[in-house]
C-alpha cells in the first residue's frame, strides 16, 4: 500500500478545462445506436390520437365521438369536459399564467389546439380515430394581429389567470377585457428634453414574425401508473418543472411523479414547460393507463412558436454623435396562452435600446394574447426581435451621421463598469472586442468591389445584448466511486450543445480525472436533483458552478479522509493524478487504496452534494431599474459581407463571422459548434425562415413548405471566434453561449444589405422578393 | 388500415393488377408519393410496387431514341456518361432535382407521373421533345410530353396504364442548351421559376429555339421560336415576349404573381445567354 512518489507525476498534465474533448456521445450519435427519449423501453402502452381544432376562435358546441368509439381498437374518447370535471381549475397549467388548459374545455383559441384524444390500442387507429371525431363550433371573432389585439374589444380569455408561481404577476388576477397579460416599462433620465436638444433621430417600425423551432427529434410522451405513483418519460428541457406541474395539476406529492428524459435531438426552447406532458398525464392518472403519444411533424408546427414580435422604436444621437436616448415599444404576439411570454417580455425589453450608453431611455414591452398557436422560449429568448430593431436603428443613425457604422458603435457600446439603461452595471461582456474581431476576420477596412456584373456587394455589422435568466437554481450530486471514476448526477438535459461532455470536464479537472472516468446521468427526478430549467444559455455557468462546488466539496472529503490514513495534516496533502499524496512525507495513496482503507471494501462510493443559486434585485415595476437585474450579461457580435444579386433579390453569403465572450471556453470545440450553430440558425430567420399564416391558419406547416437553410444557403466562409473576459464568479470564468451568436445575425445581414443595394428593411425575412420589390421601387 | 402492397413479378401482371384494384397507386421510389400521401393530396391504400419487374431499370439506344425505363433513378439520368454526352440538358436537369438521396431513390417514370408543374427534369424534356410510353393490358401507347400534361396536378395517365418508358428522339440536334432553375427561399427548396432552352441547327446554322418553363404556370410549358437570322438581343426579345404569353403563376409562400413573373423572365434570359454561348462561332 501507499507509494514513493518519485516516479508518479506531481501535476495534472491532462487538464481538462479548455481541451476541446470529444462529445461523450459522439459516437453512438453518428453509428445511430444512441437511445433518444421514445427509444427508452416502457410498459406495454396504449396510443393517443389527438383531434385539433379547425377554427382559431370558437365555442365548442358539440363534440361527436360516437363513429370514433365505434373504430375497433378504439379503448375511449377524452375530452376537455371529463378532465376538467375531474381536476378543475387544477387543469389550468403554466410557468407565468395558469391560462392553458391540456385540451379545450369550453372553447377553442387556436388551430391545433387538441378537442379530443383518442386512446387506442395501436398508433395508427389513434390517428384514424382522432380524423372521426366530429367537432359543432360556434364561431367566435378571432384576434389575428397583435396590434389589432391591443385596440379591439374581442377578447382571447374572458379574465387573466397569473400562476401562484410568480408572486410580482398578483395584481394581474382576474383582469378582464384585455388581451395584454403583462406589461414592461422602463424609463431613465428624460427621454423628451434628450430628443430634443439631439442632432438627429431616427425611427422604425420593425417586424419579425413567428417561426418554428424544428428540432430534429419530435416530441415523445409516456406515462403509466406503479403503485400510487406516476412515471413519465418525456422530451423535455424541463424535467424539474415538470414534476411540479403535474404534481400540482394531479394534487399528488412530488415523490408520486417520476419525470426522465434523455438526450435530446435538439430542443431550442420548443421542449420545455407544458408541452404533451399535462396531457398525457391526466390521461395515464386518470384512467390508470399506460399511455404514450407521439406527434408528427405537421403536430409539431402548431405545438409552440417563437414569437412575433413589433417594434416601434426611435434613437437620437447628439452633435458628435453620441446617442442621448432610445425609445421602444415591443408587442410580443404570445398566442393563445402565455407561457412564459411575459417574463421574454420583460427580460427583452430591458435590453430593447441595445448594448449602448444611453442616458434617457423609454421601453414599454407588452405581452399579448392572440388566437393563434401558444408563443414560447425560443433561442435568444425574445432577444433577437429586440436586436433586429436597435441594430437596424444605429446603424441608419451611423449613416446620418456619415460615419463608418462599426466606428459609431465603437463610441457608444457598453464598457465594463459601465451602467445600462435599466441599472445594472456590465461585467464579462466585451461588446467592443466581439466587434472587432469579427470586423477584423472579415476584413471591414479592406477595399471592397461594390459592382459586379449584376451584383452589388456591401459590409454589415450587428452587435447583441442578453441578460441570464436570474434568479435561477442549480444542483448536483456527485459520487465517487473506489475505482476512481465518477457519477454525476444533475438535471441538466444536453440536447446537442454537450453539456454531458463539459459537465464531466469540471469533475474531471477538479478531481485529476480523465475523460472516460466521469459518467455523468441522465435527467431522472426519482434521483437527479432540481435545476430550473436547461435554457437561456444558463447551464455552463450555473449547472457549472453546482458541480464545480460538489467536485471541490469531493477534493476535500478525499483529502481529509486520506489525511487521517497518512497520519498528517489535510493542509499537508494534495489530490494528484489518481491518489493523494502528502507534501512532506511524498507518501501516496491511490483513490482506489484511500477507499478500501476508509470502507474495508470494494464497489463503494463517496457521496457529496451542492447548490448553486443566484439572486436578483427585482426591477422597479413603474422605471423597470434594478442594480442588479442579472446574474451577468452575454455579448456577441456578427459582421457580413455579401452580394445581393440584382435580377433575383437573392443574397450571397461570401462571410458571416460571428462572435460571442464566454468568459473562458471549457470546451473550445463545443463552444465554436454553439457559435456557428446559433449563425445558422440565425441565418434562416434572416433570409427566409418564417410561419405564414391566412385567417389563423398556417399554411406551411410541413417540412415541403417550412424553409430552414441547407447546406447550400450557408456563407462561403463561417467564422466562429471566442472572446474571453473571464467572468468573476464563473467556473473557471465561463459562462453559457448557446444564444449568443443567433442575436445579432439578422440585422448584420440587413444592414450588409443596406450597404449593397441602399434600401433599409424593417421585416424579416429578407426573401428575394421583397428586395427584387423594394429596388424595383415597389416595396411592401 | 394497414396497406396493402402488390409486388408483381411481370409488367402484365402489374397491369391486371391495376385493372382489378382501380384504386391502386403504382409505387416507384416513393418519394413524392409518401409526401402527398402524408399531406392527404392522394389518398391510398394499396400499392403496386413496379421495382421487382424486370427490365423497368434500362436505359438503352436505338438508331432513333433514347429510351428509359421507368425504374431508372434520377441518380442514374444524372451520372450516366452517355446520356451527359448527347443530352446534357437532360443530365443538368436530373442534377438539380432536391438532393442526391432523394435522386438516388427516385424514378423517372414516378417523377413523370407525378405531374408537378414545378418538377425539374420534364422542363428539360419537353425541349428534347421527348414522349411517354403508356402501358395497360390491353395497348401500348405513346404521348408526346407536350400533350402529356394536361392540367394541374392532371396528366394524361388514364385508369389502368403505367408509364414503362420515356424516349428522347435522336432526331433534335441542340447546338446549344441550358437549364436554369430559380428558388425563392431555401436554395434547395422547389422552384419559383425554372426554364430550359435548346437551340436547333442545320447546315444553314441554329434556327429554331425551344423554350420550356417550369413551377411559371399550372403545368411545364413549351414553346419554338424562329430565330432564323436573329442576333442574340433580337432571340432575346422575340423568346421573352413568347415566354410572357406562356406564363401564368400560381401565388404561393414561395412568391406573388408579379415576382414569378420577374423571376420568369430572369430564368429565361438566363437560360438563352448560357446556351447561345455553346453555339460554335456564335451563330
Amino acid at each position: 500500500m501507499g507509494g514513493d512518489l518519485t516516479n508518479l507525476e506531481i501535476e495534472n498534465d491532462a487538464a481538462a478545462v479548455g481541451q476541446s474533448w470529444q462529445r461523450s456521445d459522439l459516437e453512438a450519435k453518428v453509428r445511430g445506436t444512441f437511445r433518444y427519449t421514445a427509444d427508452l423501453p416502457v410498459p406495454r402502452c396504449l396510443y393517443l390520437g389527438v383531434h385539433r381544432a379547425s377554427q382559431p376562435h370558437a365555442r365548442i358546441l358539440n363534440i361527436d365521438i360516437s363513429s370514433a368509439l365505434e373504430m375497433p381498437g378504439v379503448v375511449r374518447v377524452v375530452t376537455g369536459a371529463d378532465l376538467f370535471g375531474i381536476y378543475g381549475e387544477l387543469i389550468y397549467t403554466g410557468p407565468a399564467f395558469a391560462d392553458q388548459p391540456p385540451i379545450a374545455i369550453d372553447k377553442v383559441r387556436y388551430v391545433g389546439e387538441p378537442i379530443a384524444v383518442v386512446v387506442a390500442t395501436d398508433l395508427i387507429t389513434a390517428r384514424a380515430a382522432a380524423d372521426e371525431v366530429y367537432v359543432e363550433y360556434g364561431e367566435l371573432p378571432a384576434v389575428l394581429d397583435v396590434d389589432d389585439a391591443i385596440s379591439g374589444s374581442d377578447y382571447v380569455h374572458e379574465h387573466l389567470r397569473p400562476s401562484s408561481v410568480f408572486s410580482d404577476l398578483k395584481h394581474l388576477q382576474g383582469r378582464g377585457e384585455t388581451n395584454v397579460n403583462y406589461e414592461y416599462n422602463l424609463t431613465s433620465g428624460d427621454v423628451e428634453k434628450a430628443k430634443a436638444n439631439s442632432d438627429k433621430t431616427v425611427s422604425g417600425e420593425f417586424w419579425c414574425p413567428p417561426t418554428s423551432h424544428v428540432a430534429i427529434e419530435l416530441f415523445s410522451t409516456t406515462a403509466w401508473v406503479e403503485g400510487n405513483r406516476l412515471e413519465v418519460v418525456t422530451t423535455t428541457q424541463t424535467p424539474s418543472y415538470v414534476r411540479q406541474a403535474l404534481a400540482s395539476m394531479l394534487d399528488i406529492r412530488l415523490n408520486q411523479v417520476r419525470v426522465r428524459t434523455q438526450p435530446l435531438g435538439g430542443g431550442f426552447g420548443s421542449k420545455m414547460y407544458d408541452r404533451l406532458e399535462p396531457l398525457v398525464a391526466a390521461i395515464s392518472w386518470t384512467y390508470k393507463l399506460a399511455v404514450k403519444l407521439e406527434i408528427t411533424r405537421e403536430e409539431t408546427f402548431v405545438l409552440t412558436t417563437r414569437h412575433g414580435v413589433a417594434v416601434s422604436s426611435q434613437m437620437s444621437a447628439d452633435s458628435i454623435g453620441m446617442i442621448v436616448s432610445a425609445e421602444a415599444d415591443v408587442r410580443y404576439d404570445t398566442g393563445a396562452y402565455a407561457d412564459i411570454g411575459p417574463r421574454i417580455a420583460s427580460k427583452s425589453g430591458m435590453v430593447a435600446c441595445g448594448p449602448y450608453k444611453v442616458a434617457n431611455a423609454r421601453v414599454r414591452s407588452r405581452c399579448i394574447y392572440t388566437n393563434k398557436t401558444s408563443a414560447g422560449p425560443f433561442r435568444g429568448f425574445g432577444v433577437p426581435q429586440v436586436t433586429w430593431s436597435h441594430e437596424s436603428l444605429v446603424d441608419e443613425l451611423a449613416r446620418e451621421f456619415g460615419e463608418d457604422p462599426a466606428q459609431f458603435r465603437r463610441k457608444n457600446l457598453l464598457r465594463e463598469g459601465d451602467v445600462a439603461p435599466m441599472g445594472t452595471v456590465m461585467h464579462s461582456a466585451d461588446f467592443v472586442g466581439c466587434m472587432d474581431a469579427v470586423t477584423s476576420a472579415i476584413g471591414w477596412n479592406t477595399p471592397l468591389e461594390r459592382a459586379r456584373g449584376p451584383w452589388r456587394w456591401g459590409r454589415g455589422v450587428a452587435v447583441g445584448i442578453k441578460a441570464v435568466l436570474t434568479p435561477t437554481i442549480s444542483n448536483a450530486v456527485l459520487q465517487l466511486n473506489q475505482d476512481a471514476s465518477a457519477t454525476l448526477l444533475i438535471s441538466t438535459v444536453d440536447m446537442g450543445q454537450g453539456s454531458d461532455t463539459i459537465m464531466a470536464q469540471i469533475v474531471a479537472e477538479i478531481l485529476c480525472l480523465g475523460p472516460d472516468q466521469v459518467r455523468v446521468v441522465n435527467p431522472d427526478t426519482d434521483i437527479t436533483p432540481y435545476d430550473t430549467i436547461t435554457a437561456g444559455s444558463r447551464s455552463t455557468y450555473h449547472t457549472g458552478n453546482a458541480v464545480k462546488k460538489v467536485a471541490e466539496r469531493m477534493r476535500e472529503k478525499l483529502i481529509s479522509i486520506a489525511a487521517q490514513l497518512l497520519g498528517v495534516s489535510e493542509t499537508d496533502c494534495k489530490l494528484t493524478n489518481g491518489g493523494v499524496v502528502a507534501s512532506s512525507s511524498q507518501k501516496y495513496l491511490s483513490i482506489d487504496e484511500i477507499m478500501q482503507l476508509h470502507f474495508g471494501a470494494i464497489g463503494t462510493t463517496l457521496t457529496t452534494e451542492s447548490n448553486f443559486t443566484t439572486e436578483w434585485i427585482p426591477y422597479d415595476k413603474e422605471t423597470g431599474q434594478s442594480v442588479k437585474v442579472t446574474e451577468h450579461w452575454f455579448a456577441g457580435a456578427a459582421a457580413v459581407e455579401l452580394g445581393v444579386d440584382t435580377r433575383t433579390g437573392r443574397i450571397h453569403i461570401a462571410h458571416l463571422a460571428v462572435a460571442g465572450d464566454v468568459g473562458r471556453a471549457i470546451n473550445p470545440a463545443l463552444v465554436k459548434q454553439q457559435l456557428e450553430g446559433g449563425a445558422i440558425m440565425g441565418l434562416g430567420h434572416a433570409l427566409f425562415d418564417e410561419i405564414v399564416m391566412d385567417h389563423g391558419q398556417m399554411i406551411n406547416g410541413t417540412l415541403l413548405d417550412y424553409q430552414l437553410p441547407s447546406v447550400k444557403d450557408l456563407p462561403d466562409r463561417l467564422t466562429p471566434i471566442i472572446i474571453e473576459n473571464p467572468h468573476q464568479t464563473g467556473p473557471f470564468g465561463a459562462k453559457g453561449v448557446g444564444e449568443t451568436a443567433i442575436i445579432p445575425i439578422a440585422p448584420s445581414i440587413a444592414n450588409a444589405v443596406r450597404d449593397a443595394i441602399g434600401i433599409r428593411f424593417t421585416r424579416l425575412p429578407l426573401t428575394p422578393e421583397r428586395l427584387l420589390m423594394a429596388m424595383a421601387g415597389e416595396g411592401d | 388500415m394497414r396497406p396493402n402492397v402488390f409486388r408483381p413479378q411481370s409488367l402484365q401482371e402489374a397491369c391486371s393488377l391495376l385493372e382489378e384494384h382501380e384504386e391502386a397507386l403504382v409505387y416507384g421510389g416513393g418519394t413524392a408519393l409518401q409526401i402527398l400521401l402524408k399531406q392527404g393530396i392522394l389518398v391510398g391504400s394499396s400499392f403496386i410496387d413496379i421495382s421487382g419487374i424486370p427490365g423497368l431499370a434500362e436505359i438503352s439506344f436505338t438508331d432513333d431514341f433514347l429510351r428509359v425505363g421507368p425504374m431508372v433513378t434520377l441518380r442514374r439520368m444524372e451520372r450516366s456518361e452517355e446520356i451527359r454526352e448527347l443530352f446534357s440538358l437532360a443530365s443538368s436537369a436530373y442534377a438539380k432535382v432536391a438532393n442526391p438521396r432523394v435522386r438516388n431513390t427516385a424514378t423517372v417514370g414516378g417523377n413523370i407521373a407525378h405531374g408537378d408543374y414545378r418538377l425539374d427534369p420534364p422542363v428539360a424534356l419537353l425541349v428534347l421533345g421527348a414522349s411517354v410510353e403508356l402501358t395497360s393490358r390491353n395497348s401500348i401507347r405513346k404521348v408526346p410530353l407536350e400533350e402529356f400534361f394536361v392540367d394541374f396536378q392532371v396528366t394524361d395517365i388514364s385508369a389502368g396504364e403505367i408509364v414503362t418508358a420515356v424516349e428522347i428522339p435522336r432526331s433534335i440536334h441542340l447546338a446549344g442548351s441550358s437549364f436554369v432553375k430559380l428558388s425563392s427561399l431555401s436554395a434547395n427548396d422547389w422552384p419559383s421559376a425554372s426554364a430550359a432552352v435548346g437551340l436547333m441547327e442545320n447546315d444553314n446554322g441554329v434556327h429554331t429555339l425551344r423554350l420550356a418553363l417550369g413551377a411559371l404556370a399550372a403545368t411545364p410549358v413549351m414553346a419554338t421560336v424562329d430565330i432564323r437570322n436573329l442576333n442574340l438581343d433580337q432571340t432575346l426579345e422575340a423568346s421573352l415576349s413568347k415566354a410572357m404569353e406562356l406564363m401564368d403563376p400560381i401565388a404561393d409562400v414561395r412568391g406573388s404573381v408579379k415576382y414569378k413573373l420577374r423571376l420568369g423572365r430572369v430564368a429565361v434570359e438566363e437560360a438563352i445567354r448560357s446556351a447561345w454561348k455553346e453555339v460554335p462561332n456564335g451563330r
